[in-house]
Formats: structure tokens, sequence, C-alpha cells
């Protein structure tokens, strides 16, 4: 049995997946309203459309840097305050997209495993009587089609794009570091799942064990989050790369030379120019040829360990801890709201997709509080930064609020058997988001406090800004469990509700910039005037989005 | 001379429910009451529309035709004051995975807005009687079918309940919990006031356990009473539940026919 008929049988567990996916029957969701002839047909095209949606994004990014690679010498003068040679620009850039191309599969993958692992697709082909080496392939097919549309996208588009820009050896010359890409997002996204069903699934529950469970994802967050990071600290790399190429050749630039997405990324400059087009050394020559190599070895045999470890990781037990009677029997009971964000922090802690979601707007604030510290950084450049900071998480929490209403899919047929209203429910997600906002703000306040002149200035921004992310967060949520009664399904992950969760995201990240951008429009004029409309802005707001919620029924 | 007080509403009246699946009906016209102190038993073959009409009881289905009360209250209108009187066990264990059953019983006594001490005390009588103490504080994902079950059943009895509403809730525990379970809900409605609906198709359980029960086949009711009414209807009056449904649902001679041709092949 070969690899078509794998690719055969494959089909039907993907489309399995993809009905488990949007409707999440196995979570005991109802059946919606409708033809149930229609669902397989729906449920396929949803999926289709949010990985094209994910292919879409990848696409417009790399069409972005082939734009910044034709007019670089035109460009990098105007972006950057110190010169940079336009193919190490070039290689810059590169840099940036592979490593968003990894940080978006990677996420990607965070998002959808958790469907793979709970849908149960692969254990059901376990008991029939397929040999070993197709019940492998069909699930490493399953799980390469979660990504198809995705990955042959940069496979394709980036190659194309590059070699417009630079010349078609350059174009070839990005095709190692694609591949590569795509490969370690595909690996990642495994190990990670892995990590999940070992350590944190099964962990016990109890506050030594929940303290160890956050720490586990903060670890493991991090690395997606460096990828994310990227953005943040883009200005920072470019700095950091005109410095090393200024005292190039240098041991500090072949270790940038070693430090993966930048040799692959730099492979398109030198095929372009030859090696002279970088600051290599007869040293840096052999460092990039070298890391070239081990990457690409390293990219082919991810692809191997994938091929394999997508099985493995779907039959995988959870790791469960030893059993022991427990010591008490008290119930903690809390106000229902509190009850509801209690759950959310319990089920994110065992849930790496979610837990992405509150640490991502915390991680980047305390990145771009770190980055105050940067050698040469004015206090006035930190205000800025600390300003900057505390806007990114507002928009960032605003923007993942849609997400965490996916948490309702877990029990979403036992949760609305319990005497628990929308306004609850609704309230105890704002919650959440409203603590990421403030834990988010908390941690740039202690980062800056001793580099900022005014922290009153600080502290009114966030509590000006404050009304208007509870706004933005009750329309989002307002307008998506409207939409989940109205169609009797619940609002599924990112992945495979895209549409829901981008649409609904806009008004909602409207909601949240109007009082940023009152503040920076009169900011120049009066900093207390500016403070003063941003609060009465983010307030009319909640006064206009409280009756989305509270203007209809209790249930 | 006062007015004589209202007569309480039944814990559960179901009133010519139908339910609908696009085009397909599940359940037609159905009438049914569970009466203070009664075990309603809901019989029926696979797909014969019981879990639908138990889940339109708990708020998860909006009927297509007729109406459903809880004491009174509709779970489509007046959806939290119908829920707050329910405990309910799904067919499936359907639990917030991630959860260890002790996250999930403080979810729902602080979402039923329970006494802290109360529900401890209740919790920890029940996490012992159904033997959780070992698997109190593993995460509900790494658990047994049969734990999971466990759970959902300490769940619904947390609060105390006027109507229990139960979807095979016998599925997957061990002979000493369904032992456990048959004595629990007898006593829960000795005190006359309390209900439980209760579906199965295993007729031992409904025989032993049930006031009344009601024979459900393609959504219609077919016969309803109590073992005796039952009875006296069949042809023979030592009849088991099993022939009475059988014979209701005109599945007998399709049963022998479906084994006479099984044994020519």
């Amino acid at each position: 049995m070969g690899w078509r008929y794998a690719y055969r049988l494959s089909g039907t567990a993907f489309t399995e997946l993809s009905l488990q996916a949007i409707y999440a029957f196995r979570q005991g969701n109802i059946l919606p309203g409708g033809s149930p002839a229609e669902l397989v047909p729906k449920a396929r095209r949803r999926v289709i459309q949010s990985k094209a949606m994910v292919a879409g994004l990848l696409a417009l990014l790399t069409l972005g840097a082939s734009l910044a690679l034709k007019d670089a010498a035109f460009l990098a003068p105007r972006l950057l305050s110190y010169p940079l040679a336009a193919p190490i620009f070039d290689a810059g850039v590169l840099t940036a997209l592979l490593s968003l191309d990894v940080a978006f599969l990677w996420w990607t993958g965070l998002q959808i495993l958790p469907s793979l692992l709970s849908s149960g697709v692969l254990p059901v082909l376990e008991p029939l009587p397929l040999d070993d080496t197709t019940l492998q392939r069909v699930a490493a097919l399953v799980y390469f089609r979660l990504f198809d549309l995705p990955v042959l996208t940069i496979l394709i588009v980036t190659p194309i794009a590059v070699g417009d820009a630079l010349g078609f050896a350059a174009g070839l010359a990005i095709l190692p570091g694609v591949f590569a890409a795509a490969t370690f997002a595909l690996a990642l996204s495994l190990v990670t799942g892995r990590f999940f069903v070992r350590r944190v699934q099964g962990a016990r529950g109890g506050g030594g064990s929940t303290v160890l469970r956050w720490t586990y994802l903060v670890i493991w967050v991090v690395p997606a989050f460096g990828m994310f990071g990227f953005v943040t600290l883009a200005p920072a790399f470019f700095s950091a790369l005109a410095q090393l190429t200024n005292t190039a050749p240098s041991t500090g630039f072949n270790l940038l030379l070693l430090a993966f997405p930048f040799p692959l990324a730099s492979l398109p400059s030198v095929a372009a120019g030859g090696t002279s087009a970088l600051p290599l050394g007869p040293g840096g020559v052999v460092v990039l040829i070298a890391a070239t190599v081990g990457y690409v070895l390293l990219a082919v045999g991810s692809a191997a360990w994938v091929g394999g470890a997508v099985r493995r990781v779907g039959l995988a037990p959870i790791g469960v801890a030893t059993p022991a009677p427990a010591l008490r029997f008290g119930l903690t009971v809390i106000g229902p709201i509190r009850s509801v964000l209690v759950k959310d922090l319990r089920i994110a802690s065992r849930t790496p997709g979610y837990a992405f979601l509150i640490l991502l707007p915390i991680l980047d604030s305390l990145a771009l509080g770190l980055l105050t510290y940067a050698p040469g950084s004015s206090t006035r450049g930190a205000e800025s930064l600390a300003l900057g900071a505390v806007t990114s998480s507002a928009l960032l929490a605003t923007f993942f609020g849609p997400a965490f209403f996916a948490i309702e899919v877990l029990a979403y047929s036992y949760g609305r058997t319990l005497p628990l209203s929308d306004r609850t429910l609704v309230l105890g997600k704002v919650a959440l988001v409203l603590g990421i906002y403030l834990v988010s703000a908390g941690v740039v306040l202690g980062l800056v406090s001793l580099r900022i002149s005014d922290p009153a200035l600080f502290i009114g921004f966030v509590l000006a800004e404050l009304p208007a992310v509870v706004a933005a967060s009750l329309l989002e949520l307002g307008l998506v469990l409207r939409r989940a009664r109205r169609k009797g399904l619940p609002l599924v992950n990112l992945y495979a509700g895209t549409w829901t969760a981008i649409l609904i995201s806009i008004p909602g990240l409207i909601v949240a910039s109007v009082p940023l951008v009152v503040f920076s429009s009169i900011q120049a004029t009066s900093t207390s005037l500016a403070l003063g409309l941003m609060a009465v802005a983010a307030l009319v707001e909640l006064a206009a989005c409280t009756p989305v919620l509270f203007g209809r029924g209790t249930t | 001379m006062p007015e004589p007080a209202a007569p309480r509403p039944p814990p559960l009246r179901v009133d010519r429910l139908s339910i609908t699946y696009g085009e397909r009906p599940a359940v037609r016209e159905l009438s049914l009451e569970v009466r203070p102190g009664e075990i309603y038993g809901l019989l029926g073959s696979n797909g014969a529309g019981k879990s639908s009409t138990i889940r339109s009881v708990v708020g998860l289905v909006r009927p297509a035709g007729g109406r459903v009360l809880v004491f009174g209250f509709d779970p489509v209108t007046d959806g939290l004051r119908a829920k707050e009187r329910i405990g309910y066990v799904p067919e499936t264990s359907l639990l917030y995975e991630s959860l260890t059953p002790r996250e999930f019983l403080e979810f729902v006594a602080s979402v039923r807005r329970l006494p802290a001490a109360l529900s401890s005390e209740r919790g920890h009588a029940l996490v012992t009687a159904f033997r959780l103490e070992e698997e109190y504080d593993q995460p509900i994902a790494s658990l047994s079918n049969g734990t999971r079950q466990k759970v959902l059943i300490v769940a619904a009895l947390l609060h105390q309940p006027p109507l229990l509403v139960l979807d095979e809730p016998l599925n997957h525990l061990d002979p000493r919990s369904v032992r456990l379970m048959k004595d629990v809900l007898a006593r829960y409605v000795a005190n006359g006031e309390r209900g439980v609906l209760f579906s199965t198709h295993t007729m031992e359980v409904a025989e032993q356990l049930c006031s009344r029960v009601g024979i459900l086949d393609h959504g219609v009711l077919r016969g309803e009473g109590s073992m005796t009414t039952l009875r006296e209807g069949a042809t023979r009056g030592d009849a088991t539940l099993e022939e009475i449904f059988l014979g209701l649902t005109q599945e007998e001679e399709g049963v022998r026919a479906a084994v006479a041709s099984l044994e020519r092949t």
C-alpha cells in the first residue's frame, strides 16, 4: 500500500478532523439547524477558507518583503538613521520574513494541534488492518494537510518574489531558507504538542502544580514569542546588524551567521552579489557554508522525524501524575463571573494554545520594557516605549478576546445546561482580557518606573485606555456570543474560524484604537488635555458598547 | 375563607413536544409528566428520540413545536430558573477535560451559587461514596469513562436539584457504582417532592427502578405507565418489560427474522 492509498485514507481522516474542528461534536456540541447533509461540505469549506486566510497573510508578508528588497537602496537610508549596505539590509529583511513564516506556521500549529489530538481521527485508524508504514503515512499526511496551503504558499511565492526583486539566482538561493522555515515550524508544532501531552495536560491540580504548569508554558511560549517579538524588536535588530557589519569580519558577525535564519536569509544576497556582498572574511565563508549545510540537514532530519512522530503523538497517552488520594475535600466557591475567569485560567494552564494568547501580550510588554534599558535609550525614548508597550498590549489583548470564547467549545453543551447567563459568561471573559491588559501594564510599569520621569503620565495613560479595552471586549464577545447562539455552533479556534475571529476583531480593534489615536494627535499640544480627551473617548465608547451585552436577555 | 393555594407545578411537564433536525423529525408531539416522588424511565431503541427529548428538557435543543416546563419554567424562555432546578447527567462524558474533578465541581458550585460549607460537605460525601478520592486532583482528560461518569453524577447531585435528568446514567459504571446509583435514586425521590427523568435501554434497570416508564419509538410515545399498567395491556400477564417493549415497538417479529437471517449466512 503506497503513498497514493495513504493519501486517499488521509482525505477521509482529514474530513473528520475538519468536521470536529468546526462543529466539535466530540466535545458534545449538538447538531446545528439546517440540513445535516450540508455539515461535511460546510466544514470542508470553512477549513479551506481558514487555510487560505493564513496562506494569504503569508503571501502578503512575502510581497511586502519583496517590495522592500526591490527598493533597498532607496528605503534603507530613509528607514534607518545609520548606514547599512543594501545586501545586508536585504539579508535583514529576509531574516525577518523567514522568522515570521516560522512564527505564523508554528502559531497555526499551536491552534490546531489540540483539535487534531482531541478529534481522535488517528486512534480510529489503528484497529483497521493497515500496516505500520501506511498508518504512519496517513498520520503524517493528515498533519501536513493542516498546513498544506500556507506551506505551499511560502515554498512557491517566496522564491518567485525574491527572484523578481534580486534576480533568478537569488530566488533559487532562498529555497533552503523557506524549506527550513516550513519544516522547523511543523516540527516545532509537533514537539510542543508532544510536550503538552506529556507534561502539561495530565498535571495534577493544586497551587504548586499550577505554578509549575505556568512555568512550563512560559518556557514553551518563549520561542514562539521570540519569532513574534522580531516585529517588536526589528529596529534593535537592524541597529545591531549595522554595528556588527561595521566591525565585520568579526567573531560577533560569525556568530550571527550561525543563528537561524540569518545564514539562509543571507544566501540571496550572496547569490546576487557574490561573497563580497557581505563582510565575510575567509572564516566567514566557511561559517556561512557550514551553517547552511547544517540547517538544511537539520531541516531534512526534522521532516523525516515529523513523518514518524505524528502517529506517536496522536496515540500517546496523557502523561499522568502518580495517583494519590486527595488530602482535602473542601470546595472553594466564588462568584459566577470570577468562576468563569478562574476556569478559563485553569484550562489555559493545561492548553498551550490559550496560554499562548494570554502570555503573548505580557511577554511583549516584558520585551518592550527591557528594551528601554538598551544602551543609548533616553528617558524620553523610554517613555515612548512604555506607552507603546501599553498600546501594544491593549490591542493584542483585544484582538485575542474572541479566541477566549472558544474555551467554551470544550464542554459546550454541558456548559449550556448550567444556570450561567450570557452576561456572566461574557463578563468573565472580559475580566480575563482586562486582567491581561493590567498585568502587561504592570510589567511595563515595574520595569520602567526608574527610567521614566513621570510615572503619573504612564498610570494615567493605562487608566484612560482601560474603559476602551473593556468596551472593545464587550463588543467583540457580545458579537461572538450572538453569532454562536444564532448559528448554533461554538466559535472554534482561530484556525478553523479565522473569518469569524478576524471580522469580529476589527470593530474591537477600532474601539481600542480610537482613544490611542486621540492621545497621540493631541499629545504635542498638551499631555494632560490629551489624557483627559482620551479618557472621555474611552468612556463614551464604553457607554456605547455596553448595550451590546446588557441590552439583551439574560440567558 | 382563604383561597386554596395553587397546586405546585410538577417537576416536569412535556406538552406536545416536537423536535426536528433539518427536515428530519426526531420527536413527534410527545407529552409526558414526571410527578413528584417519581422516577420516570424513558425507554426506546437507538434513535428513538430519548436523548433529543432530554436535551430539550435541559435547554440544549429548541423545540420545533410544543413546550417543556420544569416546575413551571420553560427552559427556552426562562432558562436560568429552569436550569437552577435541574441536575443533568449527559449521555456522553462531556466535561472540561483540562480541569480536575475538584476544579470542575468548584466551577459548578460557583455557577450555582452554592454555599461553600454546604458544597464542601456534600462534595466530600459524594466523592467518598463514589470512590473518587484518588482521581480528585487528576485532570479529567486522564480519567476512564466510568470515572468521568461518576464526576458528572456528583456534579448533578451537588445542589440536590428537585429534578434530576439522567441520560443513560449507568453507562460505563462498575457494578458497585450501578448499585450505589440505584439506591441513591430510590432514596432521592423518597421525600415525595423531587422527580427523576431517566433514559435507558436496559430493561432490567428500568423495571427495578422506575415508578413509570414511557416507551418511545421513532419519536412517538407508544406506551406509558407503571409496570402493572403495561402488563395489563400486554398479551401475557407475566410479560417482562423487554417483551412489552418489543411488542409495543413491533420489533418482536423483526428480531426473530434478523436472527434467522444471521443463522442462514
